[in-house]
């Protein structure tokens, strides 16, 4: 067996050499596949050993406990600083204003306010260093921040310079290089400014009804006697949260998993648009080996054997390739290692998993034996009687159950795998089912299409005639080059009219629907004037405002909230707090998907609107009873309607609009968002606002559509490229294919020019042959990519269809002139020849 | 199997009955052979002549077993070749068959001694550098071994074809025009190496040919016309 296996690599070798050009493009495609699959692997199996080794530094203790806008009872604050180190954190937006007194400027900043324990674990670096556990300096009269780079990157301020927070002035004592209790150091809203509560308190920022954080970080003293469930208990009634490490730690994996999936699937889409690379390299080279396989079996070989001697060569080809994929792949981490540390951890340690090397390899393996296996079997077709002439269509036929087997049973293990790695099962379903079904469909209209072309009736002229017969004979290599030039182009065509969608969707919702900028944390008792202010520059019709509170869900129909199973995609709704509106009238936009919105002047008990899908999740329907907790009060609200809730809008978007009943008398804030009505009256408004107020903040929208936009645009340019490969790879099998008819054209222009045909006339027919070969491409590939990105912007995105035309029209044309124009020149030489000299040499 | 007797003298190697070969192509059926019997026996050499599309290459390529019959039996040695599946047809040929093509047909990525090794590898066997030194020597390659047939003349690549057709000591060997892609000096050096090795060899030569000088060298000549055999 050994032995046999021996036998047959070294003639595989042999028969291997001088050919390995040949496997450029199946080398690349392994290549890519294999790198991006291993180098996710390595990054999320990381990050996920990372964040197990430094969990507790990370969450700042054993436990978090935290509320909003009110501080904790009392006796919950004693009792922890009883039983265990503590520290006691207060996190709020604010605006940090900066420059010369005359002409101040603002941004806005995510404040952290700290005691003296703080942090419980690891340590506050800054720079310049500062041998000190917490470099607020608390003496007065200097009060002191620390701020994030990414302020002194954005608005130039550094250290030793003034600002002011609220009523305060602040001398900037550092920048912060490393702040412990952080799991991702990227700004959510706002840069991160440190400051000692003392300070803090003399701003004038605790207002009630603000939205304040407040946070305590715990650890036990005695850690197998408290627990949870013991913290649970103590937190009863009142709207205190709890985090532990251990549940902080599965939402952080949680995101990595979902994000690795997500890059994975990439990777394996990636792989499997190499399929197609690879299947079309291999078909190339087993077209170019023809002769080759045609002496072997004269000479006796089974088709058995020289499968198993090609085979032996892509095999070669795989470890080659595979080796330097997984090697970069695993090293990405390393070479990632000093962004991720200041990206995401403060300090990042990487090193190899098994897991991840394994995956790739698997998945390397069973895609290139899957996409090489289908192109090896046309070596049985392969007769070695087409050494004397071209083989008729007398065969035997022959096609190997086994074979059949092993690629059934291949596709099996890779479905596994894929429901593997991406988690679940649902999505996984899907994606199996739309990558079967675009192969499928590929070939199926492939087909459909040679066969209407085969079947037409009607003359349409004499060189059409000639085409036609050429494209559409049996033995023509025109599938094969309608096939791999397909996925390809119906992958570039689909990726065009998504991003086009996607680009439109944007500018369109930045230029109407969408607001320009939100203002948050409005006192109750600022929202009348700001209303006038709005009126005067903006107009009635362009600000819109709405009381906003938080509170948690604790029962749905009298039952609480743990133990109640919902859809895993609303689940986000339960889990923490949640904003809350109220409005006795009709707000504006608001789309009812059932029932109706209570009466203008209603004053009876609770009643809620819910967004429609959220309420299908946590399977509610009108009538059904909500339990919150505001505030430390339970207020129980019946559902009255349910409405639509369109994210994409930017705009505000509660998902619990209650009655007015009695809620109005909380403590809360209002929340606005102003329409577009020019960019430099907008930004008058809102620099108004937040001078006059100096506890309120705006979030500008147009900067963060931009950066997500410049995410998803990364994500275009990497699937476009891999597309693009996917073209290079079709003209490598259209080099296979010319090369290979290159003798049977040869003495087709000798006839051709015997019998009265110019070089230019010849050539013209050639352009037809291979213009209509590359138009069906097109064709298909169109309906295919329409077809594709229909139901992925219709189903997934929720966007209309928008495309460019000329964008479209450039995609169409450019496979069949690259068919043309490719083949000609690799048959210039051909068609020049002189038509004697042809048929005397080669006949 | 029939054991083998030696010196018998006429010793039934091969024999056709009423063989026929339709090709098809996309518009007809064209009746390439239209019921050929023969005999072939041991150690004789048949040259097969004829008209150019009468059949001849496609009635030798059914004893070497690389064309598909249509109607008719084929036996090798009472074994009948006609009803073969296409794995036993290779082993068939690997065993019983070595042939010899108009247009070399080496393999460009292999050197001479290799191409002469191809058969016994393919069949599964240890390559035999010696048995190869020895035929290269016998054609007159002696010191052309490592060379690949880029670097051969066209009288030397057939001449390498030659030697492979003989590694696995066939007991046929059959030849489609080995010189016709060749001058009269390289002609009749590779003629006359072939009946010479034949001869030594033991075994049965079948050998088309459009040369009335080299069909004569035969011991038998069959005519072939339209499909058919003529006297
Ligand atoms: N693929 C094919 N389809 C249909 N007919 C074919 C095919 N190949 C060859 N033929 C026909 O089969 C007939 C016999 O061909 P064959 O090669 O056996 O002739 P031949 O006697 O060897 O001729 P030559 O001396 O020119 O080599 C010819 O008439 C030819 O036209
Ligand atoms: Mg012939």
């Amino acid at each position: 067996m050994l032995l046999e296996t021996l036998k047959n690599l070294t003639l595989s070798i042999r028969e291997l050499r001088g050919s390995f050009n040949e496997f450029k493009i199946v080398v690349a495609s392994i290549f890519l596949g294999v790198f991006i699959i291993s180098a996710v692997g390595s990054i999320s199996q990381n990050l996920k050993s990372e964040i197990k080794n430094k969990r507790v530094e990370m969450l700042g203790g054993n436990f978090e406990l935290s509320t909003t806008y009110q501080e904790f009872p009392k006796n919950i604050k004693s009792w922890l600083e009883e039983n265990g180190k503590t520290t006691h954190i207060i996190e709020l937006r604010t605006m940090l204003s900066y420059g010369s007194q005359s002409s101040l400027k603002r941004r806005i900043v995510e404040l952290k306010a700290v005691d003296n324990n703080y942090p419980l674990v690891g340590k506050v670096l800054t720079s310049p260093f500062q041998n000190v556990k917490l470099p607020l300096g608390t003496k007065k009269p200097e009060k002191k921040i620390l701020i994030d780079k990414s302020l002194k990157d954005q608005i130039g301020i550094d250290v030793g310079d003034f600002v002011y927070l609220g009523k305060s002035k602040f001398k900037i004592n550092g920048i912060i290089e490393k702040e412990p209790d952080r799991i991702f150091s990227f700004a959510t809203f706002g840069p991160r400014v440190l400051l000692s509560t003392q300070a803090l308190n003399e701003t004038g920022l605790l207002k009630a009804g603000s939205l304040i954080k407040y946070k305590t970080k715990f650890i036990p003293n005695n850690k197998n006697k408290i627990n949870l469930a013991t913290l649970n208990d103590l937190v009863k009634g009142t709207n205190v949260s709890i985090r532990s490490i251990e549940n902080t730690t599965n939402n952080f994996n949680n995101f990595v998993d979902r994000t690795s999936i997500f890059i994975s699937l990439v990777g394996l889409i990636t792989l499997l648009i190499s399929g197609a690379g690879i299947s079309n390299g291999v078909k190339g080279y087993i077209i170019k080996k023809t002769k080759n396989i045609a002496i072997m079996k004269s000479l006796g070989a089974k088709n058995s054997k020289v499968l198993n001697i090609y085979l032996n060569q892509i095999l070669m080809i795989f470890l080659i390739s595979i080796i330097p994929a997984i090697m970069l792949g695993i090293s990405i981490p390393y070479l990632f290692s000093p962004i991720i540390s200041q990206e995401l951890f403060n300090t990042f340690e990487p090193s190899i998993f098994l897991q991840p090397i394994s995956i790739s390899f698997l998945y390397g393996f069973i895609i290139c034996i899957l996409f090489t296996i289908l192109p090896l079997l046309k070596t049985y077709k392969i007769k070695p009687i087409e050494l004397i002439r071209k083989s008729s269509e007398n065969s035997l036929n022959e096609t190997s159950y086994k074979i059949k087997g092993i690629i059934f049973i291949l596709i099996c293990i890779l479905c596994v795998l894929t429901m593997n790695l991406i988690n679940d099962k649902k999505l996984s379903f899907y994606i199996l089912i739309s990558i079967t079904g675009s192969f499928i469909f590929i070939y199926g209209l492939t087909n459909l299409k040679f066969y209407i072309l085969s079947k037409i009736k009607f003359r349409l002229g004499t060189t059409f005639e000639y085409v036609r017969k050429a494209i559409t004979k049996s033995n023509s290599f025109a599938r094969s080059i309608v096939i791999s030039f397909s996925i390809g182009l119906s992958l570039l065509i689909t990726l065009n009219i998504i991003e086009s969608s996607l680009d439109k969707r944007i500018t369109v919702a930045i230029n109407q629907q969408a607001p320009s900028h939100f203002l948050i944390d409005i006192q109750p008792q600022q929202i009348e004037k700001i209303k006038n202010i709005a009126l005067s520059f903006l107009g009635e019709t362009n600000f819109n405002s709405q009381p906003m509170l938080r509170g948690r869900i604790t029962e749905l129909n009298n039952q609480l909230v743990q133990g109640i199973k919902v859809d895993k995609e609303v689940e986000w709704v339960l889990r923490r707090d949640r904003a809350f509106s109220w409005s006795n009238k009709i707000p504006k936009n608001t789309k009812l998907i059932s029932g109706e919105w209570w009466p203008k002047n209603y004053d009876g008990p609770l009643l809620v609107s819910i967004g429609d899908k959220i309420a299908k999740g946590l399977n509610l329907k009108i009538g059904d009873k909500i339990k919150f907790n505001i505030l430390g009060r339970s207020f129980e609200a019946q559902i009255f309607n349910t409405r639509e809730i369109i994210w994409e809008n930017m705009d505000i978007n509660f998902i619990f609009i209650l009655s007015n009943s009695n809620i109005e008398n909380a403590p809360h804030s209002w929340i606005a968002t102003t329409k577009n009505v020019g960019q430099n009256l907008n930004n008058s408004f809102v620099e108004k606002i937040v001078s006059e107020f100096s506890n309120i903040s705006s979030i500008s929208i147009e900067e963060s559509y931009k950066s997500i936009k410049s995410i998803l645009n990364l994500l275009i340019i990497i699937i476009n490229s891999i597309a693009l490969i996917t073209l290079v790879s079709g003209i490598i099998v259209l080099a296979g294919i010319i090369d290979v008819g290159k003798k049977d054209k040869l003495y087709e222009v000798a006839i051709l020019k015997i019998l009265g045909a110019t070089p230019k006339r010849v050539a013209y027919l050639w352009f037809k042959e291979y213009f209509i070969i590359g138009l069906i491409t097109s064709v298909i590939s169109l309906i295919i990519g329409f077809f594709v990105s229909y139901v992925l912007l219709n189903y997934v995105f929720n966007i209309e269809i928008y495309f460019d035309f000329k964008m479209i029209c450039i995609l169409t044309l450019l496979v069949p002139f690259l068919i043309t124009i490719f083949s000609l020149l690799r048959m210039m030489g051909l068609i020049m020849s002189k038509p004697l000299v042809v048929l005397r040499s080669y006949f | 199997m029939t054991p083998k007797i030696k010196n018998e003298k006429k010793k039934k190697l091969i024999e056709l009955e009423n063989i026929h070969v339709d090709l098809k192509s996309s518009f007809e059926t064209i009746n390439v052979l239209k019921g050929i019997n023969l005999k072939i026996f041991k150690n004789e050499s048949v040259g097969i002549v004829g008209e150019s599309g009468a059949g001849k290459s496609t009635l030798i390529m059914c004893i070497a077993g690389l064309e598909l019959i249509s109607k008719g039996k084929i036996f090798f040695k009472n074994l009948p070749i006609h009803n073969l599946n296409e794995d036993d047809l290779a082993l068939y040929r690997s065993k019983n068959i070595g042939v010899i093509f108009q247009s070399f047909n080496l393999l460009p990525s292999m050197t001479a001694l290799e191409n002469v090794n191809l058969p016994i590898e393919i069949s599964g066997n240890f390559k035999n550098n010696k048995m190869a030194m020895e035929l290269l020597t016998a054609v007159g390659l002696k010191n052309r071994i490592f060379h690949y047939p880029h670097q051969l003349s066209g009288g030397e690549q057939q001449r390498v074809a030659i030697a492979r057709s003989l590694i696995s000591n066939p007991e046929i060997l059959i030849a489609d025009e080995p010189t016709g892609n060749l001058d009269k000096k390289n002609s009749e050096d590779v003629i006359k190496l072939l009946f010479q090795l034949k001869k030594h060899f033991g075994s049965t030569l079948i050998l088309v040919t459009h040369d009335t000088f080299v069909a004569k060298l035969c011991d038998r000549i069959i005519r072939i016309d339209n499909g058919l055999i003529v006297k």
